[in-house]
């Protein structure tokens, strides 16, 4: 018996590192995945993993910008795997480093984009279906980076800052519609977009210095476990939270 | 000798309620005051308010969220006055009550245009001015519905968490040259724009003033206060705070 038993998911980015831990760790815990990436191949492998291991799981290409497709994507989902009650929403771009000054209008408006208004209207066609289901939960991801600035990276943090605040306004107008709807603050998860930028793990452990009280990377694991605590039933009384999953980054 | 004596500030939305008082304020304490809004007929209202007081303003009418018209504000206050040394990030567009599933696509990019790239561009291209005379400080208007929610509002609300973040951004980035941003979180502040909502004052008392333990609403002068401060150099050690001038909302 599962924790997830009898539900639908539609997982954005579920190609990537966390959001693909995510999207399997739901599929073990009974919910049928509908897993949503702008690279296809990359969304293909998580949802055939989740085949592999006995799960029921769907691939499908989404760009979470593009109103038409993501209203598609999610009438896709309620076709295939049944009526929609719960959403991770992962999607994310991170710019290149730049300080205001420096940063390009266009670069300021992708990230914005991607990361906020991309959660927006993945929530806003995925909700009526949520409410014909007779509720379920939402689960947003922001950063450490919602909170706490990071140097050069201003439309990264705005955006973020903004999930949090999208993810309490949802939580307060659905409440009554059975909605719960909360967002989690990674720290410095290990992954491989981190090696694009950094030479080593250990490189980004030292950078990180005694702010990363465990003195080691976050797993996408440990994210995917949290996702499913608020996705479930044990969460219940959880609603428009920020839940930082840091090592106490952010508390220090 | 006034508090801001042989400053430059440039005051966006100078011809509303919060930034009018702001605007007005720093002009009686020595500020030059370029006043910025879009409606012409209460920014020069306001500018003709700080001169008949015996200060110094000049008007232009910009809006924030349009590249081009930002960088001639930029370039027309440093012709009027040398140089900028405080920003005030006032601008601030409002939607009608919607919850996200309701909101049309369109009045979310709005409001996102104008709240928060209107912000980041007015940053972005004061930030190189500030940098050639020496430093300056940046206050910008966040919300407590930028920490806390409210029925109806995702676009406002995820902006002002957004605010509160490239203020952040601002401030770790330019801190090394002596370059200061803070954000205020205005409670509920008694000016027309509440009226957009709640048909009365005395309607809008009776439902907000119980939110506020101090027992009234806000008054525009409040918030110049903090401003003022912020401004000011008596606050030469904040930077990357964010200010609740809020008579205890958010405490509660």
């Amino acid at each position: 018996m599962g924790l997830l038993d009898g539900k639908v998911a539609f997982v954005t980015a579920a190609g990537g590192n966390i959001a693909g831990a995510t999207a399997r760790l739901f599929a073990e815990e009974g919910a049928a995945v509908a897993c949503a990436d702008v690279a296809e191949e990359d969304v293909r492998k998580t949802a055939a993993d989740i085949e592999a291991a006995g799960g029921r799981a769907i691939a499908m290409v989404c760009d979470v910008t593009d109103e038409d497709a993501v209203k598609e994507c999610i009438a896709r989902t309620v076709a295939e795997l049944g009526p929609l009650t719960t959403l991770f929403n992962a999607a994310a771009h991170s710019e290149q480093r730049f300080k205001v000054a420096d940063m390009p209008v266009d670069m300021w408006r992708r990230t914005i984009d991607v990361d906020l208004t991309g959660m927006f209207i993945v929530c806003k066609y995925a909700i009526p279906e949520i409410l014909k289901a007779g509720g379920g939960s939402i689960v947003n991801i922001s950063s450490t980076y919602g909170k706490i600035a990071a140097a050069e990276r201003p439309a990264y943090c705005s955006a973020k800052g903004g999930v949090r605040m999208l993810t309490k306004s949802i939580a307060v107008d659905y409440a009554a519609d059975n909605i719960r709807c909360n967002s989690i603050l990674p720290g410095p998860i290990e992954g491989p977009r981190m090696l694009q930028r950094n030479p080593s793990i250990e490189a980004v452990v030292a950078r990180h210095g005694q702010r990363l009280h465990f003195k080691r990377l976050g797993q996408s694991i440990e994210i995917a476990r949290t996702a499913l605590f608020l996705a479930s039933d044990e969460s219940s009384y959880t609603n428009g939270a920020d839940m930082a999953v840091d090592a106490g980054y952010t508390a220090f | 000798m006034g508090r801001l004596e042989g400053k430059s500030a440039l005051v966006t939305a100078a011809g509303g309620g919060i930034a009018g008082a702001i605007a007005r304020r720093f002009g009686a304490e020595g500020a030059s005051v370029m006043c910025v809004d879009i409606v012409e007929e209460s920014v020069t209202k306001t500018a003709g308010d700080i001169e008949s007081a015996g200060g110094r303003a000049a008007w232009s009418l910009c809006d924030v969220s349009k590249e081009d018209q930002v960088r001639e504000l930029i370039g027309k206050t440093v012709g009027a006055f040398g140089k900028v040394d405080i920003v005030v990030n006032a601008a601030a567009a409002s939607e009608p009550t919607h919850t996200v599933v309701t909101m049309p696509l369109e009045v979310w990019q709005e409001v996102l245009d104008v709240n928060i790239t209107g912000m980041f561009l007015v940053c972005k291209y004061a930030i190189p001015e500030m940098q050639k005379s020496g430093g300056g400080c940046f206050i910008n208007i966040s919300s407590t519905f930028g920490s806390i929610a409210w029925p109806g509002r995702p676009a406002y609300m995820a902006t002002k968490a957004a605010v509160k973040q490239i203020t952040r951004s601002v401030a770790l980035d330019f801190a090394g040259d002596n370059i200061r941003a803070n954000a205020i979180s205005p409670g509920a502040i008694e000016t027309n724009r509440l009226l957009a909502r709640t048909p009365t004052m005395d309607a809008v008392r009776e439902k907000m003033v119980p939110l506020h333990p101090i027992g009234r609403l806000g008054q525009p002068d409040d918030i110049a206060n903090a401003a003022l401060f912020l401004a000011s150099d008596e606050s030469s050690f904040m930077t990357g705070a964010d200010m609740f001038v809020d008579g205890g909302f958010t405490m509660i």
